[in-house]
């Protein structure tokens, strides 16, 4: 079992993997619960509250606890409505960034030193394809296939994001199933005339899930990073449409004079990194207590 | 293999750190702004000779050629380097520049200017009406990419010569040494603001007949550009023409820019006193300056000259029922637009912003009202039911914008406010260049913000270009409601050969009802320019036309005044 008792007790017993579960758990919540006790809808601009002294937004208090946005919206709603599109698209790339990496590298790892026909790697081909996609700037790469869609929506932004975001766990898987193809068990399985992608199914990709789910949780701190940079270059989803990088955006020109249109995403974007990475740290020393 | 290093023990400590610094942070430049540096004598202190006014802007000079391809930021630049033959008073009104003065003859037909005399250009000569007609035709040539060439085909021998089958354009007649005249195919009421345009004004012999753009730039302007004084991308700056031909002008010793200069860096060099005007603060920051007693006196507004509306696609459904228009310009609520930027917008209920002389404030235009608009589209086989929100147009409307502070946030307004008549828009974000791509072909957008920046104070600039036929193409159509009316085009053509005045003025407030009633456009607001400038920067007013005129300006700062003072100094 992936998360037995032990790697349970050990999860337990580290702060940091608790405080990073319960900071994920409570945006989760937020995220859901939030459009549904926040006063103001989070589309409705509101003329009669929040308009402050000059035209500027009213601050945090009163009726709008996060203050109100640049056409007096309720910055608290439409963080919460944020956040659902945020993690969703973050969730939604990690797992199919996931499941490209997995794939690339447990079939590069078990292939590794094999060669069809005696001439092509299986292996040596997708890690040198690995190396070259490694090599742009994956933030650069997100925002040139961002830039070049003419319409963006929430599909297109976690495609993109899936589709760039594998590598990394590429890599880790195809080292973690050269170690477990060598063992024992793997080795018995061929000589008893299973076939590759039963042994990959049956028997090495469980062994590897592990670093997977480790190396996923601390992607989707990333993804909600490359998300935010999209929405903050202005190729993300567009308006009316919140989330946490948008808002950033929209809120840059009135750093001084309304701090909380930027303090606001800003820190949630900040706790939503910061609990995902230790969250898939925990999991990790958890997971795999020989590695940490 | 660590992804980040472990920080349990510190974890209290570090999330407490980041939360008060991301807050801390942003609080931390709310402290108070510096105080205006005064300036050296008292406000009634004559002019003093000397000084370097000095600006800036996030954006780039495009060219300074006045016959070149010029934008917003050029024309000041390029407006105190050359010198027209008539220009504009503080007022708006047309006057005698380097014309001495002008006549009106063959019913509107022949426009015939006298030079002053003696006017010396930057490199030393001096102007005469050769200067003019090769100014002219270099502009007009057609290799020349001057965005304003059309508007002068109405001079005679136009066709011929940007056709190539003409050395010299026919038109325009030097008939002395300091006398030329224009004569037209027929009668044009707006000749004389045409001539106040950059593209044809005087330029030094060595500008040739033809646009090259490695020349450097001369005219007869207060400011000449000295060698080296263009860094493209980076800096301009002029210095004063000696030999300018009004005595005593211009006061600064030279003009300087520095571009791509962001404006939160813009704000805080003004305030440390390295810029003497900004222009381009964001609206947090202006309301931020003006709710400081010290600032208030301080800036500077100029009059609506950008106005901005909803362009409908006349061509497309649902806009091309008239009604479904009528409903969309009535459920506009322009007040509360305008609240996003109070210091710089106005509600625009009309074709004609209100920097214009023919602006009748009292004519009502397109008005919020949504009962109205209710009934509009219950007239256009639409009926939509606020209470229930059934009914109103079956399908997304889509509504094609770039993704700028401004225009995103009063797309997302009248996303709000058709809401309620059941129209339901769909806001695509596209990049700039794609924007005005799809604005301005036929059927590839159902709608769009338009905005338009007169191009002289008049009428026909927005009737001409926005709404009439003549200005429908398959591509980069100015008028982007595709809108074909024939009544305003008769309209159009008979204002412009109209010279009396109050027959122009009347077929205009016709023009002007038309297009609200028709509503191609669904007018929304009008923005202005605001400028803010420390108080020793001196004679430099809001101008009606140019978005900054700094041949008056003077420096009044303590330490930058040449010894050469006008006046004594003190009056």
């Amino acid at each position: 079992m992936l998360f037995d008792a032990r790697a349970r007790a050990r999860f337990a017993k580290n702060r940091s993997a608790v405080a990073g579960a319960a900071i994920v758990g409570a945006l989760l919540a937020f995220s859901v619960v939030g459009p549904w006790v926040a006063r103001h809808d989070p589309f409705e601009s509101d003329f009669a509250h929040g308009v402050g002294p000059n035209g500027m937004p009213v601050g945090p208090g009163g009726g709008f606890p996060l203050g109100a946005d640049r056409i007096f919206r309720d910055v608290f709603a439409r963080l919460a409505v944020g956040g659902r599109l945020s993690l969703l698209i973050a969730v939604s790339a990690t797992l199919l960034a996931s499941a490209i990496g997995a794939a690339v590298g447990i079939v590069a790892g078990y292939t590794e030193g094999r060669r069809v026909a005696r001439v092509v790697s299986v292996d040596g081909v997708l890690m040198r394809f690995v190396d070259v996609m490694l090599a742009f700037p994956f933030l650069l790469l997100v925002m040139a296939i961002g830039a070049a869609l003419e319409h963006t929506s929430a599909i297109t932004i976690f495609t993109t994001l899936g589709v760039t975001g594998w590598l990394g766990i590429a890599r880790v898987l195809r080292a973690k199933t050269m170690q477990v193809r060598a063992l024992d068990y793997v080795l018995a399985s061929r000589a008893l005339g299973q076939s590759a992608g039963r042994i990959l199914l049956r028997h090495v990709l469980p062994n590897v899930a592990g670093p997977l789910v480790v190396s996923a949780t601390v992607l989707v701190a990333q993804m909600i990073v490359a998300d935010s940079v999209l929405s903050y270059l202005g190729v993300g989803i567009a308006p009316p449409t919140p989330t946490w990088g948008r808002m950033l955006f929209e809120g840059q020109d009135y750093l001084a004079a309304a701090p909380w249109l930027v303090a606001a995403p800003a820190v949630t974007i900040l706790l939503a990194v910061w609990g995902f990475n230790m969250l898939g740290e925990g999991l990790r020393d958890a997971l795999d207590p020989g590695d940490a | 293999m660590r992804w980040i290093p472990a920080t349990r023990d510190t974890l209290p400590l570090v999330l407490a750190a980041a939360g008060v610094a991301l807050f801390a942070a942003p609080l931390g430049c709310q402290t108070g702004l510096a105080a205006p540096i005064a300036a050296e004598h008292d406000e009634d202190a004559a002019p003093v000779r000397g000084g370097t006014l000095r600006l800036a802007s996030f954006g780039d000079v495009r060219g300074l050629d006045p016959a070149g391809p010029i934008d917003g930021l050029s024309m000041g630049p390029v407006h105190l380097m050359f010198a027209g033959l008539v220009d504009y008073d503080p007022q708006g009104h047309v006057v005698p520049d380097l014309a001495d003065h002008w006549d009106v003859a063959d019913d509107g037909r022949t426009y015939r200017f006298v030079l002053r005399h003696g006017v010396t250009m930057h490199d030393g000569s001096e102007l005469t009406a050769d200067d003019v007609k090769r100014s002219v035709e270099r502009a007009l040539q057609p290799t020349t990419p001057d965005l304003f060439a059309s508007y002068f085909a109405g001079i005679a021998g136009y066709a011929a010569f940007t056709g190539g089958k003409a050395e010299h354009l026919a038109g325009v007649v030097v008939e002395g040494r300091d006398v030329v005249s224009f004569h037209l195919d027929k009668p044009n009421a707006t000749f004389l603001f045409l001539v106040a345009l950059h593209s044809t004004r005087p330029t030094c012999k060595s500008a040739g007949s033809k646009y090259d753009d490695t020349w450097l730039p001369c005219g007869a302007g207060p400011f000449r550009l000295p060698p080296g004084g263009w860094q493209r991308g980076t800096s301009l700056r002029l210095v004063r023409h000696d030999a300018y031909f009004q005595p005593g002008l211009p006061y600064l010793d030279a003009v300087e820019w520095t571009y791509n200069m962001q404006a939160l860096a813009q704000r805080l060099r003004f305030e440390h006193g390295d810029l003497d005007v900004v222009r381009e603060l964001t609206h947090a920051e202006t309301a931020r300056f003006m709710a400081d007693a010290r600032w208030r006196p301080f800036g500077v507004v100029q009059a609506d000259v950008n106005m901005y509306g909803e362009s409908m696609n006349t061509r497309m459904p649902p806009f091309d029922n008239v009604e479904i228009r009528r409903a969309v310009a009535a459920a506009i609520d322009r007040g509360q637009f305008a609240r996003i930027q109070p210091m710089t917008m106005t509600p625009l209920t009309q074709a004609l912003p209100s920097s214009l002389p023919d602006y009748d404030p009292s004519f009502e235009g397109q008005r919020y009202d949504l009962e109205a608009a209710l009934e509009h589209m219950r007239k256009a086989g639409y009926p939509f039911d606020p209470a229930t929100g059934k009914g109103g147009w079956p399908e997304p409307v889509e509504y094609t914008m770039y993704d700028q502070g401004l225009v995103s946030y009063s797309a997302q307004l009248l996303q709000q406010d058709l809401a309620r008549i059941g129209l339901r828009l769909r806001l695509k974000l596209v990049s700039y260049p794609a924007f005005l791509a799809l604005q301005e072909r036929a059927g590839a957008s159902q709608m769009s913000q338009g905005n338009w920046m007169l191009d002289y104070p008049d009428p026909s600039s927005v009737f001409d270009e926005l709404f009439g036929s003549g200005a429908i193409k398959p591509e980069g159509s100015v008028n982007t409601a595709f809108y074909r009316n024939a009544r305003l085009d008769e309209i159009i053509e008979g204002a412009h050969g109209e010279m009396d005045a109050g027959k122009r003025r009347a077929l205009y407030r016709e023009a002007n009802a038309i297009v609200c009633d028709e509503a191609p456009w669904a007018f929304t607001y009008g923005v202005h320019f605001f400028q803010l400038q420390q108080p020793y920067v001196r004679g430099l007013v809001a101008h009606p036309v140019w978005p900054i005129d700094v041949s008056r300006a003077w420096v009044d700062r303590a330490g930058t005044a040449a010894a050469g003072a006008l006046g004594g100094g003190r009056r």
